[in-house]
């Protein structure tokens, strides 16, 4: 192994109290302070990140494990949490946003230590619990779903699972918890294990047991498949995408970080955001789409007439862009690209925790830096780039295997601006919040 | 179940022809890490104390000397937990079956790389009664199950149809190998049934 870290992860805290079961997946809220995580008890549990304490219990929705959920955007004064489960449901749930507030970690409810002492199975609970109201569960799935994703909007929902199906509903956000059935997309060849969308576009990528990727598009009406990405040789686990307007870092070559920086956004406004996955042949991978700009080109000079049936040309070329540092030795379950950092983490079933950095490249030869701009340099990146690991921390969770990994904005006392901190959730029901130290 | 026996002759081993420890230990009795939930609290010191076995063929050399105290599960051990679960087919146990054999199973590193990583693999090569059995993938979750109910959280199990057994291997063994469809399998009320009634027979 060549990789050098130069960066350490140090445990800031448990949240607690745990599940006793395997947990599977905790998302970040994306406005308040509190994660929501998945376990086989059936229940989600939803916790602070200002106190690393649990808030509440939501129960009673799911007959099996709940294996995935996530939150909606963009909604005001409410908190709205799609969950699913291998019950074959996915249950939507609300509550207003009076609580998980207080950033001190006085709690606005006056949870206090007594109620959560015990199994916090006492009767304040009790009235946590009402407060999440269960709004709909979308039945349409055959066997149990694997994930669930929000459009960047907020408006679409997509479902999969083990039936081989991607659902897209559509929330009619009419007041009466009305879901409507916008797709179903059967072309993956097995279970389909994780949906996600697009940061800011209408497309969603899903990763599956039949070790392809593919991206899929609305077309007029229809929603179809646009890209079927293969590279890995098994399954494909879970994916996440870069964010927008991501640049690598300059650090290593600061006199030209500049220049660097403006081509790279250049060329990243052609090909747009980035697309990482990881997969039980224990590697991380990082796909880019082909600019869109040389295929309307070669559009142009074949006809010069748009197709009438795909008028913008909805096949993507989609390649590989990198293959991470190999440092899990045995499957990777979850891998999170930051969007304020733009560092990457992966978890798997080695125990380990890797955090890679992308950083500039020098190179000599382009130090003159004429800048025409001529048709290769879409095509060559003349920015070139690599991915470093930057902390490996070994057994993060004890003996256990780690299922996901996620970014937040850390909400403790100690924080700094804009800090994040990484959120891993065990098979042992264990979640952990850890702090980056550079 | 299926209603036609996919193999209503198979071959069965004398009992007395099957592996067994020569000198049995108190301590080691199959069915003392049975149950699942405290298997991982049971002390295992006792075990330590005798002398080492020297005719199980343990590809591991079991040198490091902390390892050594918490090392007494062995391939013959792994073996009479998962060679008294019963075919799902017949009344017979995997191992009188030859399903399951004393060579097939070993134990390993989970992570070599990591000498100071407790975790071990235990790996199980199924070797099923016909080649065509569409069972197979049932008697490997059998073993799945009964190996991950038993022994303690550090180990990882590994079962898979040995190479050249069976049609489908590939199919079974990334099905077996894939965490989320064992948990969901287990899930499973009527899957469960009959993984049940096959390690009623187990101690």
């Amino acid at each position: 192994m060549t990789e050098n870290p130069t960066a350490s992860l140090t445990l800031l805290s448990d949240l607690t109290p745990p599940s006793l079961e395997r947990t599977w997946l905790t998302a970040p809220h994306p406005s308040l302070p509190i994660v929501a995580t998945c376990s086989s008890d059936k229940t989600v549990r939803v916790y602070s990140l200002t106190n690393f304490r649990l808030l509440s219990t939501i129960s009673g929705g799911h007959k099996r494990s709940v294996r995935t959920c996530a939150w909606k955007p963009h909604v005001q004064g409410e908190s709205v949490l799609a969950t699913g489960s291998f019950d074959a449901t996915v249950g939507i749930w609300r509550r207003w946003d009076s609580y998980g507030r207080a950033e001190d970690g006085t709690d606005v409810r006056g949870l206090s230590s007594e109620t959560l002492d015990g199994n916090g199975r006492d009767t304040q609970e009790y009235e946590d619990d009402e407060e999440w109201r269960f709004a709909v569960l979308l039945d349409g799935h055959d066997s149990e779903v694997k994930s669930v994703s929000w459009s960047p909007s907020g408006m679409l929902l997509a479902t999969c699972s083990r039936d081989k199906s991607i659902w897209i509903w559509e929330d009619l956000d009419d007041g009466d918890n009305n879901f409507e059935t916008v797709a179903v997309m059967q072309e993956h060849e097995g279970d389909v294990k994780c949906v996600a969308w697009h940061p800011v576009e209408e497309c969603l990528a899903s990763a599956s047991y039949d070790n392809t990727i593919r991206l899929w598009r609305e077309d007029i009406d229809d929603w179809g498949q646009v890209a079927c990405i293969k590279g890995h040789t098994g399954t494909v686990w879970y994916l996440d995408w870069e964010g927008i307007g991501n640049v690598p870092s300059t650090a290593a070559v600061c006199e030209q970080g500049t220049s660097l920086s403006a081509e790279w956004k250049d060329q990243r406004a052609m090909s747009g955001p980035r697309l990482a996955s990881c997969s039980d042949d224990r590697t991380v991978r990082i796909w880019k789409r082909r600019p869109k700009e040389q295929r309307a080109q070669s559009q142009v000079g074949s006809t010069g007439i748009p197709s009438i049936i795909r008028p913008t040309g909805t096949d993507e070329t989609w390649e590989e862009d990198v293959l991470l540092p190999q440092i899990h030795e045995l499957s990777i379950y979850a891998v999170a690209w930051s969007k304020r950092t733009g560092l990457l983490a992966s978890v798997g079933a080695d125990g380990r925790i890797v955090v890679y950095e992308e950083l500039f490249l020098t190179s000599p030869a382009r130090t003159p830096d004429t800048n025409t701009p001529t048709d290769t340099s879409a095509i060559i990146p003349r920015t070139h780039t690599e991915w470093v690991a930057i902390a490996i921390l070994e057994g993060a969770h004890g003996i256990y295997e780690v299922n996901h990994v996620a970014w937040a904005r850390r909400a403790d006392r100690c924080r700094k601006e804009n800090e994040e901190v990484l959120i891993t959730t065990a098979d042992d029901g264990s979640i952990k919040v850890w702090t980056l130290r550079r | 179940m299926a209603s036609e026996m996919q193999n209503s002759n198979p071959t069965i081993l004398n009992a007395a022809d099957l592996p067994k420890r020569l000198r049995p230990a108190p301590s080691r009795k199959p069915g003392i890490f049975g149950n699942g939930l405290f298997a991982s609290a049971l002390p295992f010191v006792y075990a330590s104390k005798l002398p080492p076995e020297g005719f199980t063929s343990s590809s591991e050399s079991e040198s490091d000397d902390d390892d050594l105290l918490e090392e007494p599960i062995d391939e013959q051990e792994i073996y009479d937990l998962v060679s008294t679960i019963s075919d799902p087919e017949h009344p017979i146990s995997l191992g009188a079956l030859a399903v399951v054999s004393l060579p097939d199973i070993s134990i390993t590193p989970t992570l070599p790389y990591v000498p100071a990583s407790p975790l071990r693999t235990v790996t199980v090569l199924i070797t099923p009664t016909i080649t065509h059995c569409s069972l197979a993938t049932v008697i490997g979750l059998g073993v799945r199950v009964r190996l991950e109910q038993s022994l303690p959280p550090r180990f990882r199990v590994d079962v898979r149809i040995k190479e050249g057994t069976h049609s489908t291997a590939d199919e079974v063994n990334k099905q077996l190998a894939d965490k989320e469809r064992v948990a969901a399998a287990l899930e499973n009320g009527t899957l469960m049934g009959v993984i049940a009634k096959m390690l009623e027979t187990c101690q």
